[in-house]
């Protein structure tokens, strides 16, 4: 695997002449997307603008944005990865059958055109989305995106970024990774972080029953988890800390209620593209903000040192790892 | 006289136990192997208060009780032998270099990470990245042999680099992710993406597979390897049928020169 290839929305806006979505719908679920980073914008590279710009969707479904795309590649379901794999062969010219690039949904002219428009462009961007990154394959289709925009690296300049949501989820990834070396999935029960997605991330967690109590800030599993995952949240002490009534809040034993980021609560929020935004609040909240709860909590443990055995991390050490 | 565990307290959360080695007991009394120090979760506690233990100072551990919570039997081991009498949680024999395990049950996912010698046998069903390498490291198991009855999860022998992985029963999607050599025979075949990305070693399905796009089909023959492999694994009651096999190449797409035979 090629590691991620990547760059910042600005360079995307100054310099992107090739753009793909692949699982993603931006014309729906980021609708500031296209003119204020991507197709629409005039820059001092590409001052036509729209005009100097291709755009190509890759999806299961013909969505909105398929309509702001020049060209429209509709893959069969579940067939992403195979899709990426015969890129990453065609880039570099080793045969594939025409049976097996149909089985992609696609014909082989529709293929090599757009291998043939990629090694073309000046600056191609991939973006991704969850129609990519959550469907069969999982983190496996996400690395042949990001290994395919690493390889074309040998003929051209190529970038990939996921397209995120729900708030601030690049910002949880950043801290983690600048914290303890590793973006998620990652335990700190022996005293240092340990990363092994599967056996540490959330869901497998939840799911195997390997917590015996939650800490949530600012998601709602609740509502997004398999049901042995809500199951476990719902059997174990939850404490959900959000600025509302969320479907996890319901099952959980204890709901705090916070000032929301950027509205009533002052913070620093991360793009998509890794970038920190500082926020500055607009409205007063009689709720304290997430950072003062986590805080309260942390100095009401460290007043109560007999709550932990002898051995465990003193709640400092916490303090000092995780430096919420 | 073995060293025998038995369950008397399961635990809440995963209790991590790497010192269960035989390298580590044959040394050791029964009573420090009691005060050996587990990890509950956080919280560190001894031996005995999850196990009765009988016996000391032996190379042969035996384990009893439902230990799907137990992580990290036997890391590292080079000689001895554990046997399980129950079912087993993740990590068993990751990195070991040698001796044998051989569980009565089922396990959990990473069985034999990274191993570098030595023989794993699992009489049930076996979780995801058998003899896998971990996340950022470059290569899997580098030798010995691992053998599943049942039935295994996701990316089993993920960027394997030596050694045989035999599976009984059917595997899920991923087998052989990223291969750089060695052996897998599927007794039962894979689901999806079998070989993807391989860049060198052999797949051996005795069931028909779906093959990868970047996957060519090369010919059917019989491999003179075969007779050894079979050899090899006879000791152990697993026999190889000798051919015709289809004989696969790939994955194009890194391009490798991994191989996939089917039986014809």
């Amino acid at each position: 695997m090629g590691g991620k290839v990547t760059c910042t929305l600005g360079e995307v806006k100054q310099r992107a002449d090739f753009i793909i979505y692949w699982g993603g719908n931006p014309a729906e679920c980021h609708p500031r997307h296209f003119t204020k980073y991507t197709i629409m914008q005039k820059s001092k590279f590409l001052p036509r603008g729209r005009k100097d710009r291709t755009m190509v969707l890759v999806d299961i479904r013909e969505t909105k944005s398929a309509k702001a795309a020049d060209i429209f590649l509709q893959v069969r379901p579940g067939k992403d990865f195979e899709l990426i794999t015969i890129l990453r062969a065609l880039i570099k010219d080793q045969p594939v059958r025409d049976e097996d690039i149909a089985e992609t949904g696609l014909d082989r002219a529709a293929v090599e055109d757009l291998v043939r428009r990629m090694k073309g462009a000046k600056f191609g961007c991939m973006f991704f989305g969850m129609g990519l990154s959550m469907t069969r394959g999982k983190h496996m289709n996400s690395a042949a995106l990001l290994t395919l925009a690493a390889e074309m690296n040998a003929f051209t300049k190529f970038v990939a970024m996921p397209m995120r949501g729900h708030g601030n989820v690049t910002g949880a990834d950043v801290i983690m990774r600048w914290q303890t070396g590793y973006p998620f999935g990652i335990s700190f029960n022996r005293g240092y972080p340990r990363y092994n997605p599967g056996e540490f991330s959330t869901v497998d967690v939840l799911v195997r029953g390997d917590c015996d109590a939650a800490f949530i800030i600012g998601a709602d599993p609740g509502a997004t988890m398999p049901q042995p995952a809500i199951d476990h949240l719902a059997r174990i002490p939850t404490i959900v800390l959000d600025p509302h009534i969320t479907h996890t809040s319901r099952l959980a034993r204890v709901h705090i209620t916070t000032a929301p980021q950027g509205i009533s609560a002052p913070g620093t929020a991360y793009r998509m593209d890794e970038l920190p935004m500082p926020l500055s609040p607009a409205l007063k909240s009689p709720y304290p903000t997430d950072e003062e709860v986590v805080r309260r909590i942390n100095e009401a443990i460290a007043k109560k040192p007999f709550w932990l055995p002898d051995g465990g991390p003193s709640p400092h050490q916490w303090t000092s790892q995780v430096n919420l | 006289m073995p060293v025998t565990l038995r369950l008397k307290r399961p635990p809440i959360v995963p209790l991590e136990a790497e010192f269960l080695s035989p390298d580590v007991l044959a040394t050791l009394s029964h009573a420090e192997i009691s005060a050996m120090i587990v990890h509950h979760g956080k919280r560190r506690l001894p031996l005995s208060e999850f196990f009765d233990v009988e016996g000391e100072r032996s190379e042969d551990l035996v384990l009893h009780g439902e230990l799907h919570k137990l992580r990290w039997v036997g890391r590292g081991m080079r000689r001895g032998s554990i046997t399980v009498h129950g079912t087993i949680g993740m990590h068993l024999g990751a990195y070991m270099r040698g001796g044998r395990i051989d569980v009565h049950g089922n396990a959990g996912d990473w069985i034999g990470a990274e191993m570098k010698d030595g023989t794993i046998r699992i009489r049930g069903n076996a979780g995801g990245q058998i003899g896998a390498a971990y996340r950022g490291a470059m290569s899997g198991m580098r030798n010995g042999l691992i053998m599943i009855d049942g039935s295994a999860g996701l990316e089993v022998g993920m960027r394997m680099r030596r050694g045989t992985i035999v599976v009984g029963g059917p595997t899920r999607d991923f087998t052989g992710l990223q291969m750089k050599g060695g052996t897998i025979l599927l007794r039962s075949g894979a689901e999806i993406r079998t070989g993807a990305w391989m860049q060198r070693g052999t797949i051996i399905s005795l069931k028909p597979l779906q093959m990868m796009p970047t996957f060519t089909y090369s010919t059917t023959t019989t491999p003179g390897f075969l007779p050894l492999l079979s050899r090899h694994l006879a000791p152990h009651g697993i026999t190889l049928p000798t051919g015709p096999y289809q004989l696969y190449r790939g994955d194009r797409a890194v391009p490798g020169k991994g191989e996939i035979l089917v039986l014809a």
